[in-house]
């Protein structure tokens, strides 16, 4: 299907299911609120087949191009049916395990992900791994069941008691890894079914290279999930302890030491469709700002100009998406997308926070309350997915050409 | 539309045409190389090529009446301008006469007469005055290599010749104009990033310092960040975008101008450096078919009156 012919007919039956798709709370909601709804808006939009578009065959999907799948999330966003930030971890995750898992594990795992029965989590940052990525300790080793030889026994996530198994030496076939460790902001790890983690496997000095990615049953035995509660007021994000987790080998993303090639392969996504999501909904933001503030309260300039700021990342971001699109290698240049996003959510929710003071200080109502989470929330544009700072490296170095810094 | 090997080739040559020509011998070097036949067929290639290159080469032609005029339907002529930061037409048209205020490139002082375009009423209306008959004045100004000419007078005599769209004229001509503070831009950047490169204290090139990196760094992204409009702007074809475009350019020059400046210290503040000549430019060309300040406070005012966003950039 094409992307015109695709916006038509999606817009039309967004339309004539508005009552449907609405949520039923009023302002931000509650988390758990907001996943409903999130849950009810994949599942009726994969029913209908709008969330199958832009997803290969052999995981459920459709097929087509990914503008359709970036249309879909620009047009419920657009329509203050989901939160970005929240519904867009399939996005993320979904098509790098499509590229690294096993066939027959994809086209299991895909489709409740794409329905919107099953949420996933992304365990990559640790307590001690935040910017410097390739330093991450949670460890993972082979391990194989006792009294047999590796082969045949079939371990399956739901089956994989800890009993019974033991670690073998390096290089041995065993049937599954034992993860030891633990992760930190991991989002929605208490709704997740499933976690995409990054472990050690290689020495402790092994860098980049002795990372293994595996795509983690969250129920298995041995984790232990600690919300930690953000200034928003929300538990998006926990600490996730791994203690002697048993994984099958199966659930493996890509080979033993590929875990950073997996997940360099999520940036293009985590850069494209989930920002021009992001567009979406920072235009509808700027929208119920202009009609939320009282007459002369908003600064001329200051609104043209975040207006401006606004619109340039939407531009950019529009690019990035069609380059996508064309079969383009994403890259480093995706960096300057991730500051267009911060400073024009920063600075949208700043004007907000002068332009309806009362909302943001004093009020309790349920708008109130979306404003001020909204701004709490955007203190953190700078931080999250990379920080500016790093970004700026990334743009000095792989951009500009400027060498090492050291 | 000049795509693929032909866009290539086209770059090219109007790229040697840029190094070895300025002004009025530019002026023909495009002439003989059709660049005014590929204006008429493809706007966006032809403009946005062109000022780039005379952005990053800080050269001057009289490409920017060329492409009022074609916007305006009445070919060929030399255009004038609003004064610096406006973007309303330059003349009123009132009792039977024409008052005129606003600047031009030196184009005007070759040619008889001058497009002026007036504001009669409610609309707009083109029309061709004797260039004798206005008082002219050579600026030196921040930018005397830029030689404009400012305008004036109040005339009773002019030939009409029609019906005006400035609007749309106007938002050509800032799309030109955004593509030639881009194209300077990315020529300061280069500048400052090449000194950094080359410039040794503490026995290391600065460029090793995150404060200095940060700064280029900071200066790409504003630049890509006016590119991406000035494209937005070309693809949905909204005066409003336009507008838009060229405050964003206007912007990101300044940014340019800044970081570069501290990059380059010392040396950046002497005429001994080429980077005095770029910051002279973009001031001028900040402030030319709507200042940055100006052309976003009226968005904002627009805005708050309408109570309605521009139409965002579709998928």
């Amino acid at each position: 299907m094409e992307l015109d012919a695709f916006r038509a007919s999606l817009d039309a039956w967004l339309d004539s299911r508005r009552d449907e798709l609405a949520p039923t709370y009023a302002g931000a909601g509650t988390l758990d609120q907001k996943m409903a709804q999130i849950a009810k808006v994949r599942r009726l939009a994969f029913d209908a087949g709008w969330a199958r578009w832009g997803w290969p065959e052999r995981v459920g999907g459709l097929g087509g191009s990914t503008l359709l799948r970036a249309y879909l999330s620009e047009a419920i966003t657009a329509r203050d049916l989901v939160e970005p930030g929240l519904y867009s971890m399939p996005e993320v995750l979904g098509p790098s395990v499509v590229s690294f898992a096993r066939p027959e594990l994809s086209a299991r795992v895909l489709p409740p992900l794409l329905r919107g029965d099953d949420v996933w989590c992304q365990g990559f940052s640790e307590p001690g791994t935040g910017s410097n990525l390739a330093s991450l300790t949670c460890r993972a080793v082979r391990v194989t069941g006792a009294g047999d030889s590796g082969a045949g026994r079939r371990v399956t996530g739901e089956g994989a008691a800890g009993a019974g198994w033991r670690v073998t030496g390096e290089g041995a076939a065993g049937a599954g890894w034992r993860v030891t460790g633990q992760k930190v902001w991991t989002s929605l790890s208490q709704y997740a079914r499933r976690c995409v983690l990054l472990t050690r496997t290689g020495s402790a000095e092994s860098a980049h290279r002795g990372i293994t990615a595996l795509l983690v049953d969250m129920d298995a035995p041995g984790i232990t999930i600690r919300p930690i509660e953000t200034m928003d007021g929300e538990q998006e994000f926990s600490e996730v302890f791994f203690d002697d987790v048993l994984v099958p080998v199966d659930r493996t993303l890509g080979e033993e030491g590929q875990g950073w090639a997996v997940a360099m392969d999520l940036l293009p996504y985590e850069r494209s469709t989930a920002l021009w999501q992001r567009a979406a909904w920072l235009h509808r933001r700027l929208r119920d700002l202009v009609d939320a503030a009282e007459p002369g309260v908003l600064d001329p300039l200051a609104l043209g100009e975040v207006t401006q700021l606004v619109y340039a990342f939407r531009a950019r971001s529009r690019a990035t998406v069609h380059r996508m699109a064309a079969g383009d290698q994403l890259g480093p240049e995706t960096s300057i997308d991730k500051v267009l996003l911060a400073t024009a959510e920063q600075a949208l929710f700043d004007l907000a926070a002068e332009a309806l003071p009362a909302e943001v200080t004093t009020g309790d109502d349920a708008e109130s309350a979306r404003w001020r989470g909204e701004f709490f929330y955007s203190r953190a544009a700078t931080i999250y997915g990379g920080t500016a700072e790093i970004q700026r490296n990334v743009i000095a170095r792989r951009l500009l050409d400027l060498g090492s810094d050291r | 539309m000049i795509d693929g090997e032909e866009l290539t080739l086209f770059r090219q040559s109007l790229r040697q045409a840029i190094q070895s020509h300025n002004g009025t011998a530019l002026d023909t070097a495009l002439e003989e190389l059709g660049w005014p036949d590929a204006l008429a067929a493809d706007a966006r290639g032809a403009v946005s090529v062109l000022f780039e290159l005379q952005g990053a080469a800080n050269v001057t032609s009289s490409a920017l009446d060329r492409v009022l005029a074609s916007a305006l339907g009445y070919g060929g002529a030399a255009v004038v301008l609003p004064a610096p930061a406006g973007w309303a037409a330059p003349a009123v048209l009132e009792g039977g006469r024409l008052r005129v205020r606003g600047v031009a490139t030196a184009s005007l002082g070759l040619r008889e007469t001058a497009l002026v375009v007036g504001r009669a009423g409610q609309s707009h209306v083109a029309v061709a005055v004797e260039t004798g008959t206005l008082a002219r004045r050579a600026v030196r100004g921040a930018d005397p290599a830029l030689g404009l000419v400012e305008v004036a007078g109040e005339v009773d005599a002019w030939r009409e010749l029609g019906p005006a769209d400035w609007r749309a004229a106007v938002a050509l001509g800032q799309l030109a104009v955004g593509h030639e503070l881009v194209g300077a831009s990315r020529r300061m950047l280069e500048l400052a990033r090449e000194h950094a490169l080359a410039r040794v204290q503490f026995g290391r090139p600065i460029v090793i310092f995150q404060a200095v990196r940060h700064r280029l760094a900071e200066t790409l992204v504003a630049i890509e960040s006016a590119a991406a409009m000035l494209d937005a702007a070309w693809l949905d074809r909204d005066p409003l975008t336009a507008g838009m475009a060229k405050a964003t350019a206007g912007r990101a020059a300044r940014v340019t101008a800044r970081h570069g400046q501290q990059v380059l210290a010392g040396i950046g503040f002497t005429t001994e450096h080429p980077f005095h000549r770029y910051l002279r430019r973009i001031l001028v060309l900040e402030q030319l078919l709507g200042g940055t300040h100006a052309l976003t406070r009226e968005l904002g005012r627009e805005i708050l009156a309408r109570r309605r966003l521009p139409a965002p950039l579709p998928l």
